[in-house]
């Protein structure tokens, strides 16, 4: 089980690890920052859907889920079913690299 | 792409060989001359269940993973690079389905893609847009139930036999995807002859002029076309591209060493020329390299791993080039007998030069694949 924590950590790891930034906070918007391409969107899509056994649908086609850490952590609790993302945890799906 | 193969996938290989041996082989000369893919190989094709290999069960499909999907890819690829072109647009098209359509675009288009009853085509490049997607200048306009459709789209593979379009576009200021039936009116198909290879895949330039789509029919949500939807088709694309061109990269392999050993100049075979020996020691560890990358992309995406994006680029970028650079060669050692139809490489020379180009020239590949590489300073490799 891991926390909304834990995945903002998670993400940041494979988003410091896959593109070329020094830091990056929870609120800063990926998408403004023009450092993901079709390409790397769709990566970053897969990563989330390994790591946290979700399934990215058609519904969640939206740049609100995606734009920030503290966006994907959100989207990956609210998938799984969790409303109070402060105090919840998601099973961690198998970690990628 | 032999290696660390499970006894199913085994299985499948030596069957994809026979179908291929018996079904592929003896006809894809014509099929070049003639230009044309025969309707009866189609059927054949749909009968094995290959149209729908990588579609789930549930829809009709077999639910291959993506390794027998590269196997299958690979046998038909060193026949007929054309007829796996059909492979190529089916698996584009239902893999984006299954990904981003809803469950009625699902219940209603996959069955019929997966069973071959539809043949569908990814209609994406234009007249003067291929490479830099954002130059698309397709447009639906209108709002409610059905959208107004108007552009051209040329270059697109298997037009000249499907059935469905995927068509890719802008809604106001929004990428979008919709799904088009051939038959609906306003669908004007202008085949292409005369390419240099695939000569048999069935391309044409296909214009729409105020056809009326059905709201139900987009794709994805809009603006995400270019972003989500359509990296999913190119994904499946060039993992089926890699996998054709490590099946061509093998038949000019197979046809060198045979070729090699039996011609004699003087007292010597052709293949105990040192130069010769070159050709072939580049084009055996081409091939066992691009074995290697197709396989591991396979397993990437069997695994559902972000690295098979990258995995699948390499892949297709290796595979491709190896491919032209040993039809070359594969046509240099037999001299002027590759030059002349009668021999495959003269068509694998042919073909293999396409393979650079769809689903991502090499130059994009290289843009791609040196931007994600770079990027990674912090990566432990």
């Amino acid at each position: 089980m891991t926390t909304e924590k834990q995945i903002k950590e998670t993400v940041k790891g494979f988003l410091l690890n896959s593109i070329h930034i020094p830091e990056l906070d929870e609120d800063d918007n990926l998408f403004e920052m023009g450092i993901v391409n079709s390409l790397f969107a769709v990566q970053l899509m897969t990563f989330i859907e390994k790591t946290f056994a979700v399934e990215v649908e058609m519904d969640d086609l939206d740049i609100e889920n995606f734009k920030s850490l503290n966006a994907a952590a959100a989207f990956v609790m609210k998938k799984n079913g969790f409303r109070n993302a402060e105090h919840s945890s998601v099973p961690l799906g198998q970690q990628t690299g | 792409m032999h290696l660390s193969l499970n006894p199913r996938q085994q299985a499948k290989h030596e069957e994809f060989k026979a179908f291929v041996s018996g079904n592929v082989e003896p006809y894809a000369e014509q099929w070049d001359r003639e230009q044309v893919i025969s309707e009866s190989v189609l059927k054949l094709l749909a009968k094995a269940g290959y149209f729908g290999c990588s579609v789930p069960k549930d829809f009709g499909g077999q639910g291959w993973d993506t390794v027998t999907f590269g196997l299958l890819n690979e046998a038909l690829g060193k026949a007929s690079s054309s007829l796996t072109s059909f492979l190529t647009v089916q698996s584009m098209v239902s893999m984006t389905l299954l990904k981003w359509g809803t469950t009625e675009q699902k219940q209603k288009w996959l069955p019929p893609l997966a069973s071959g009853e539809m043949i569908a085509a990814f209609a994406l490049t234009e007249p003067g847009a291929g490479s830099h997607l954002q130059s698309l200048s397709t447009k639906l306009s209108g709002k409610g139930q059905h959208y107004v459709l108007n552009g051209t789209k040329k270059w697109i593979s298997c037009v000249q036999h499907a059935n469905l379009f995927l068509v890719f576009g802008k809604l106001e200021q929004h990428w979008v995807a919709c799904l088009v039936p051939k038959d609906i009116a306003g669908v004007r198909v202008r085949p292409i002859f005369d390419l240099m290879g695939f000569r048999a895949a069935g391309l044409a330039e296909v214009e729409f002029t105020d056809v009326e789509v059905p709201a139900e029919n987009l794709v994805g949500k809009p603006g995400f076309a270019l972003s989500h939807v359509a990296p999913v088709g190119l994904q499946y694309g060039r993992i089926s591209t890699a996998c054709s061109g490590l099946g061509l990269l093998r038949g000019c392999f197979e046809e060198s060493i045979a070729y090699a050993a039996e011609r004699k100049i003087g007292a010597r075979t052709v293949g105990e020329i040192g130069m010769i020996r070159s050709l072939i020691a580049r084009m055996g560890t081409d091939l066992e390299a691009a074995s290697l990358l197709c396989l591991r992309a396979c397993q990437a995406q069997d695994e559902h791993l972000p690295e098979a994006f990258e995995k699948t680029l390499m892949a297709k970028y290796f595979s491709s080039r190896a491919a032209v650079s040993a039809a070359s060669d594969a046509v240099q050692i037999r001299g002027a007998s590759g030059c002349h139809g009668s021999s495959p490489v003269s068509r694998y020379y042919r073909d293999a030069k396409i393979m650079e180009i769809i689903e991502g020239t090499t130059q994009i590949h290289e843009e791609l694949l040196g931007k994600m590489l770079s990027d990674r300073t912090r990566r432990s490799w």
